[in-house]
């Protein structure tokens, strides 16, 4: 499989603080790699690296051969990187389908194609009976479905899941993880940050662990899930009970 | 579109036709306004200045070189939309109330500007045009042409707002407006966006400022850039609805002839009751009805989940 | 020489007005840090109070400064009514709401003034039968050193209250996060609520050491807003600092411009000195970076 993104050496300082601290690795087409780890370890921050909303200090991005380090955000969007907020941000004065809309104009040029490629995405995400209601109606899990057929309408190589399943219920968990899943059969390929293990423990073959800006495991989660540097990270030194 | 036009025709009494034609003015520069207020987001106080620039210029070139307004005027208009992209690249990282002080200052820069250029602005003292009847000059001598003149630019911004509206600059000017974040995210270039909002707004401001020149025959800074009537630009829209094509339309409708009628019911005895009653209305609308009265209207009427984009 | 002589008496009153300047603004930079919402009505505030210390000052014969007593107060109560009727239900909603409100305040306050008070002119009686007194090489109205004084006094009171008393930090704590001070227990509505009535008072105060240096009329109000509002985001938009630091600025700026230039134009500079700071230091002087980008918490 051809090599997607690669980050090399990917440093981000707040004052004292090294957010990322030289992170490298690679992601191939197709992939659907998991990022976890304990909150402050920077997850965010690489996102925001990746998809150009802040500037790397040192270290750079590369996407499909491109040198993208450093460009804006709509830039990024544009060269086939999408991202979901951890925080949903919708448009608030729109309702579901013009939403969508936005996204699906980059790909199409006219409104009214546009629309049709939107309420495509939205009856597949199962919000077909939302298309045209304004966006107070909708409850957090559908909002965060909403944000992944944005992120999904911008019709990109890569997109970069911002903890997309906390706060739904367990049968929604279910149905966001089988969208998740089908998205590398469609083209596109997925990093997904999450806290909620089990949604992402079975259903990726490869797990990221950041911890304190670095990446201290890139492996399968089998191996993860006893990796002891991995569990320290999260649970701490373990201590002896005398 | 009909009514207005029969409202011209019939037009009663001159006083009448004057309210009608300063109507359909307030809703073509109203209108305006709202491209980059109500559509983008960019609240501007300063749009006095975009008017007075258009007013100023094709004066300007009438009265010292013998240009006609209806060239003129777009010459004005050019100038503006200059002036808006400078003003937006310069606040380019500005939002909320930095934003819109910035636009109060930059218009308080034109008006001090135009006000002490008194070769070419004539100053304090103004700037006169001659009232022979000319279409060629854009004087007319019949109030009718000149509502029909002011409706015909009422209807432009109309359209033009509309077609915004309906496209895919529109949606982007939306979503820039709504989250700028989420909008860069999906593809949206926001400095880009945010110009040409704020051009098209600064244009169509200052030919609504030229025909006014034309109209009124008479420019001065103080009344034609005045911090005043910066707010009344933003006022309008604000209260018939901002986002829409037809609020600002509903506010110029409603806002001009009310404070026609309030000046001549309580204009002589008690100077100021009007403005006072103006002031309070819209504190009231602002709070309990912010979607103002096209928003307001739009509930009653319960129209099925409609985005009041 | 002196030229020496010049620019130092200039830069003198500079300071002097700046000072002043500074006072009228402080209440809006600490209504905009605690509350984040711009009152475009301060200007008529400042109008209502000056209003107010000339009656007090024609109908009982005591000076302007004297008239705190009244004003001062008064004001307090005022911006605690208008807080409650017009700001506070603007709190949650987006926030161009609260700036059309505010500016539909500031109309009906203009023509309410016009209404009663008719649109003429209204002074006090000079102190020092309107000679000034010599300081050093320089010279000053007795007023604008006054002024000077209880604007000096002011700021190292409020720096007090802030640093060292329970509301103080209360205050300092709902600026830096509003959600946090609430969860930590701070009343932040009622905080609100004294924040912007302070903040009239202040204007209040200003009112009181203004009115025997300008006259009031209606309208009187626009010029200064559009001062104060150069000098709140010159100097930072929340801090008192910067405030004070903004208004000697200004002070100065328009001082010398308008000697040096032409006086008209003399306004004109400190609006680009105002645009100028939005270029390339949107905070302000004293403001925290980025603050400016941010905008309002919607």
């Amino acid at each position: 499989m051809t090599v997607l993104l690669e980050v090399k050496n990917l440093t981000r300082i707040f004052g004292s603080l090294r957010a990322v601290n030289g992170v490298n690795f690679t992601i191939r087409e197709g992939e659907l790699v998991g990022l976890i780890g304990p909150n402050g370890a920077g997850k965010s921050t690489l996102y925001n690296l990746i998809a150009g909303a802040i500037r790397p200090t040192a270290g750079a991005i590369v996407l499909n051969g491109m040198e993208v380090t450093g460009w804006k955000p709509y830039r990024a969007a544009k060269a086939g990187v999408a991202r979901t907020f951890q925080i949903p941000k919708p448009y608030r004065n729109l309702n579901v389908i013009d939403n969508v809309v936005v996204s699906a104009l980059m790909h199409h040029r006219s409104v009214a194609e546009a629309r049709a490629a939107a309420e495509g995405i939205l009856v597949d995400f199962g919000l077909s009976d939302y298309l045209e209601s304004p966006i107070g109606v909708l409850t957090v899990g559908l909002l965060k479905r909403l944000e992944v057929a944005r992120a999904v309408a911008l019709q990109p190589r890569l997109v970069l899941f911002d903890e997309i399943m906390a706060g739904l219920t367990p049968s929604e968990v279910r149905s966001m993880t089988s969208l998740v899943a089908s998205l590398p059969g469609r083209g596109i390929t997925v990093i997904w940050v999450e806290h909620v293990l089990y949604a992402i423990m079975n259903t990726v073959r490869r797990i990221m662990v950041m911890h304190r800006g670095q990446l201290i495991a890139d492996d399968a989660p089998e191996k993860i899930a006893k990796d002891p540097t991995v569990i320290k990270a999260y649970f701490g030194e373990e201590m002896p009970v005398a | 579109m009909t009514a207005c036009i029969a409202l011209v025709v019939i037009g009663p009494s001159q006083h009448m036709l004057d309210v009608i034609l300063l109507s359909f003015m307030w809703a073509g520069l109203a209108l305006a306004w709202n491209i980059a207020g109500g559509y983008a987001g960019l609240i501007s106080l300063g749009h006095a200045a975009f008017f007075g620039i258009g007013a100023y210029t094709s004066s300007i070139l009438t009265v010292k070189a013998g240009v006609t307004p209806w060239i003129g005027m777009w010459v004005g208009a050019v100038a503006a939309a200059v002036i808006g992209a400078i003003l937006t690249l310069i606040c380019a990282r500005l939002r909320g109330p930095f934003f819109i002080l910035s636009t109060l200052a930059a218009a308080e820069v034109v008006r001090i500007g135009a006000l002490n250029w008194t070769s070419v602005t004539g100053g304090a003292e103004g700037l006169m045009i001659l009232p022979t009847p000319s279409a060629m000059n854009m004087v007319f001598g019949s109030k009718t042409t000149y509502a029909m003149l002011m409706l015909i630019y009422m209807v432009v911004t109309y359209v033009v707002t509309k077609a915004i509206e309906g496209s895919r600059y529109g949606y982007y000017l939306f979503a820039i407006r709504d989250d700028e974040e989420a909008a860069s995210a999906a593809g949206v270039n926001p400095l880009l966006a945010r110009t040409g909002a704020m051009c098209t707004s600064a244009f169509l401001t200052a030919i609504g400022g030229s025909l006014f020149a034309q109209y009124f025959l008479f420019l001065d800074p103080t009344n034609v850039i005045s911090p005043e009537l910066s707010f009344q630009f933003a006022l309008i829209p604000a209260l018939g609805g901002l986002g829409t094509a037809i609020g600002p339309v509903l506010g110029a409708f409603v806002i001009t002839p009310l404070s026609e009628l309030l000046r001549s019911y309580f204009g002589g005895g008690a100077a100021g009751l009007h403005l006072a009653i103006y002031g309070a209305v819209l504190i009231i609308v602002m709070l309990y009805f912010p979607s103002g009265i096209s928003g307001a209207l739009m509930r009653h009427l319960t129209w099925k989940g409609d985005s009041a984009r | 020489m002196v030229a020496m002589t010049t620019i130092g008496q200039l830069v003198f009153s500079g300071l002097l007005i700046g000072s002043i300047y500074a006072l009228m603004s402080m209440g809006l930079t600490l209504i905009f840090g605690v509350l984040r919402v711009v009152n475009f009505a301060h200007g008529e505030f400042l109008m209502f109070a000056m209003y107010g210390a000339w009656a007090f000052v024609t109908y009982t014969g005591f000076n302007a400064y004297v008239a705190c007593l009244a004003v001062v107060p008064a004001m307090l109560l005022y911006g605690a009514l208008i807080h409650w009727i017009i700001i506070r239900p603007g709190l949650n909603k987006p926030h161009l709401v609260v700036v059309f409100a505010t500016m539909g305040l500031s109309i009906l306050m203009q023509n309410l003034a016009l209404l009663v008070f008719s649109a003429d002119l209204f002074d006090v009686p000079p102190l020092n039968a309107g000679r000034s007194i010599t300081i050093g090489p320089f010279y000053a109205k007795l007023e604008l050193l006054i002024g000077f004084g209880v604007t000096l006094l002011a700021t190292a009171v409020i720096h007090v209250v802030l640093k060292s008393t329970y509301l103080g930090k209360a205050i300092r704590a709902t600026v830096q996060d509003g959600e946090a001070a609430q969860l930590m227990g701070i009343p932040v509505p009622r905080i609100f609520l004294i924040t912007f009535s302070a903040g009239s008072a202040l204007v209040g105060l200003s009112a009181c050491v203004m009115i025997p240096l300008f006259s009031v009329f209606p309208s009187v109000g626009l010029n200064f807003v559009l001062i104060a509002f150069v000098v709140v985001v010159l100097g930072g938009m929340g801090s008192l600092e910067g405030a004070l630091l903004g208004g000697i600025c200004i002070g100065v700026v328009q001082s010398l411009s308008g000697y040096y230039v032409a006086p008209a134009y003399g306004q004109m500079f400190f609006f680009i000195l105002f645009l100028l700071v939005m270029v390339f230091r949107p905070a302000g002087l004293m403001g925290r970076r980025g603050e400016a980008t941010l905008g309002m918490l919607d």
